[in-house]
């Protein structure tokens, strides 16, 4: 089989720049998976806002204050530095920053007015949250004040400690789901790998494809005595092998790096909704392999079709936080069927037909993107086999 | 004859298409994903309404202090919850599998508990307020208790006075958005994606590295005033490419830079000059092919541009405060810097010190390109 070892030859010599793409992304794949996606725990467990505490003064009132916000909030050290500060701000190290003036204890117990300084993120969902508390503390120390005239700063900040220990109960509604996969490693490593799959094929697939389609090479191929189906089978099963390899390379990290999801019920979905992506993608790296004749137009071409509709479709940022008109133009890339199918999955919790069957119709659509790309390869193709 | 050389150096850079991809219209399709990746970022940290229910069973008919803590809370523009309100909990469950609401409180006699079906933000803030109630019930007993005066002198008038308690102190004019960093790398990226421009200056000068150069050296033209003249025409053009993706991105994807104007134009011009010549020093430094030139220059950008938190905002910021040095080696993170700095505080200082050390680095780069390309004599090529 000449044709399909001159692919091989062909792969071997582009290995460098692909093993790149695919390097890369594993490596932050396990980066991502060291850091670790947090072990959903089976219980409630109350999130925790992040807040730099600043304190000019230590009163037992502020000692009860610190420890109370400690329960919700984990405390960062910052030096207090106002660009330090701003930094820590800026880039969501805290997302609260509580000072208390010195003199506070004194004029907050004789009731004279003085404020805390509170700087924030303005209008975040963390933000609300410290401030529930934070008011909290010192609307019962105000209202221990009242109701009880004589008591002493030590007795308040003890009898404070006392009140807010006190707990609601959370009860986790358990309805028939086992485990939550929706925060796994596995789901968004699969929607990571419609970048590195899209890039990788586009550049091995278009590689081989724009070596046949020299001209003169060309007319030359027509004279041996292969006959022209067993060459298109042969370019075929090069394009399959090299295709099924990327793709097993990818799924194989994922096992690799998260092995104890292998058994999930929502695995083989992934790995099927992946498979008819790859496929996909494999039709457009065909396309386009049919379509570029430089080289160098090529690394362009496979950074922008790799990068956009990874933008656009919500591998990079989740597709919930994207706007609808964005939405709209992604739903015309494949990309976009692929993430959705991969969130869809990953929710699952029953696999009964009513809930698989919306992901049936992404894979669906994908299909469709794989036929359109193909056939108008195939046209592409044949109308230059006759200018030949 | 600088001017005339000038001239045709920028024609060569300007009909060489792929350069002009990567140089201009690559930010500029980047900086496109971007606005449409992000638009929507700094929404997803703000507090909306949280959907909400409460079973109204007897107990909680009966408990007046807690219902209408629930009113207050669920009212007005400022309310913490959209409330619904349910007769039983099989309704309130189908609610919340359905995912309509977050969760729902059940009023147990003076018991609240609080169902939902994961931990999250929006639950832990509905049990934060539930434990106000419970804090505030138990804060209210004790007090009857030692001094049950306390009920005749209005102690429960107190419980509905707003505290006045808390100064907001904004740090700094610039709003804290969560995309501005990215296009600040975008530009960083740009600049340095100059080094292309520079890259291909050197190879046309350096008779080693192509035919075209050994041609130039064979003329009688100073090979430094030549190599001048190319590095001043790639500069404007690199200036100018770098001026038309800021006018993009501020004009027409709207993101804002500040409004010291003057001082982003400076620093993007710093910022082009240190992209050229650093493409030049490795285009010098390096006897290899071009292909292994552009990937070290590729590989050197992209590291360097996502630890300025290109891929990932807090990268920049992890950097910042676990390996200062690190931040202060990485020229494409003193560009991010600089403009991140112009955008958000009130002083100079940190852009000024930006600035100098990439003064000192373009210096370090063309001084470098210097000493190597200078006074090269072939005896054979």
């Amino acid at each position: 089989m000449p044709v399909f070892k001159l692919c091989l030859k062909i792969i071997k010599k582009n290995l460098v720049s692909i093993s790149l793409y695919i390097g890369i992304f594993l490596l932050i794949a396990a980066l991502i998976s060291l850091s670790g996606t947090a072990e959903q725990a089976s219980g409630f467990s109350a999130s925790k806002a992040k807040i730099a505490f600043m304190a000019e003064e230590s009163t037992p009132l502020v000692e009860g204050f610190r420890q109370v916000l400690e329960e919700q909030a984990t405390l960062v050290e910052l030096p207090d530095d106002k660009e330090k500060l701003q930094d820590a701000l800026f880039f969501r190290d805290v997302t609260y920053v509580v000072r208390i003036p010195s003199g506070f204890t004194k004029d907050f117990l004789e009731n004279r007015g003085t404020r805390l300084e509170k700087t924030t993120v303005p209008g975040t969902t963390d933000n609300a949250y410290v401030d529930l508390r934070v008011q909290q503390y010192w609307k019962l120390a105000n209202l221990h004040l009242a109701g009880n005239l004589g008591i002493t700063q030590e007795a308040l900040a003890e009898q404070l400690k006392q009140d807010m220990a006190a707990n609601t109960t959370v009860n986790m509604a358990q309805f028939q789901n086992k485990k939550d996969f929706s925060q796994s490693f596995a789901a968004n490593y699969f929607n990571y790998t419609a970048y590195s799959l899209t890039s990788v094929l586009i550049l091995g697939i278009s590689a081989i494809m724009m070596v046949f389609h020299n001209k003169d090479l060309r007319r030359r191929n027509f004279c041996s005595p292969i006959p022209a189906g067993s060459f298109t089978m042969q370019l075929f099963l090069a394009n399959l092998v090299y295709t099924i390899a990327a793709w097993a390379v990818i799924a194989a990290a994922c096992f690799a790096l998260s092995p104890q999801e292998i058994l999930t019920g929502n695995m083989p979905y992934l790995l099927v909704n992946s498979i008819v992506f790859t496929f996909c993608m494999s039709c457009l790296s065909f396309l386009i392999g049919n379509l570029v004749t430089s080289r160098n137009a090529l690394s362009a071409i496979a950074n922008v079709v790799g990068l956009g509709p990874s933008f656009i479709s919500g591998v990079f940022v989740p597709q919930q936080f994207l706007g609808d008109t964005v939405l709209r133009i992604a739903s015309f890339t494949p990309t976009y069927w692929f993430v959705q199918g991969n969130t869809r999955i990953s929710t699952l919790t029953s696999f009964n037909w009513t809930s698989l069957s919306p992901v049936f119709y992404d894979m669906l659509i994908q299909i469709g993107f794989a036929a359109a790309f193909l056939s108008a390869a195939l046209m592409l193709g044949k109308r230059k086999q006759l200018q030949a | 004859m600088f001017g005339h050389i000038m001239l045709t150096r920028m024609k060569c850079l300007l009909r060489d298409r792929q350069l002009m991809f990567w140089t201009l219209f690559f930010p500029l399709i980047l900086g496109t994903f971007f606005q449409m990746a992000f638009s929507n970022l700094d929404k997803t940290e703000s507090f909306k309404p949280i959907a909400a229910a409460v079973i109204e069973n007897d107990a909680y008919k009966n408990n007046s202090f807690f219902r209408q803590l629930m009113d207050t809370v669920s009212e007005g523009d400022s309310r913490i919850f959209n409330l619904t309100r349910t007769v039983t909990a099989e309704e309130a469950n189908q609610l919340l599998e359905a995912g309509d609401i977050v969760g729902y409180y059940t009023a147990d006699g003076n018991q609240v508990s609080l169902t939902v079906k994961s931990s999250g933000i929006n639950q832990s803030i509905m049990k934060s307020f539930a434990d106000q109630y419970l804090q505030t019930s138990s804060a209210v007993e004790e007090i009857i208790q030692t001094n049950p005066q306390a009920l005749q002198n209005g102690i429960l008038s107190k419980l509905s006075d707003e505290l006045d308690l808390m100064k907001e102190v904004p740090i700094g004019s610039a709003p804290l958005s969560l995309s501005v960093n990215y296009f600040y790398t975008l530009i960083a990226m740009a600049c340095f994606y100059g080094s292309f421009l520079g890259l291909k200056e050197v190879t046309d000068i350096q008779a080693d590295l192509s035919n075209c150069a050994m041609r130039v050296n064979m003329s009688p033209v100073h090979k430094f005033k030549a190599f001048l003249a190319g590095m001043t025409g790639a500069l404007i053009i690199h200036f100018a490419e770098i001026l038309i993706l800021l006018a993009y991105v501020t004009q027409i994807l709207k993101v804002d830079f500040g409004s010291k104007t003057g001082y982003v134009l400076a620093t993007a011009f710093l910022g082009c000059v240190l992209g050229l010549s650093f493409g030049s020093l490795i285009s010098a430094a390096f006897k290899k092919n071009e292909n292994t030139k552009t990937a070290i220059l590729l590989t050197s950008i992209m590291i360097g541009s996502f630890l300025a938190g290109m891929m990932a905002m807090n990268m920049k910021y992890q950097v910042m405060k676990y390996m200062p040095i690190l931040s202060y080696l990485n020229p494409v993170n003193l560009l991010t810097d600089a403009l991140y700095s112009l955008y958000y505080y009130d002083t100079l200082d940190r852009y000024l010190l930006n600035m100098g050390l990439m003064g000192a680095f373009a210096a370090v780069f063309c001084l470098g390109t210097y000493l190597i390309i200078r006074r090269r004599k072939y005896a054979s090529l």
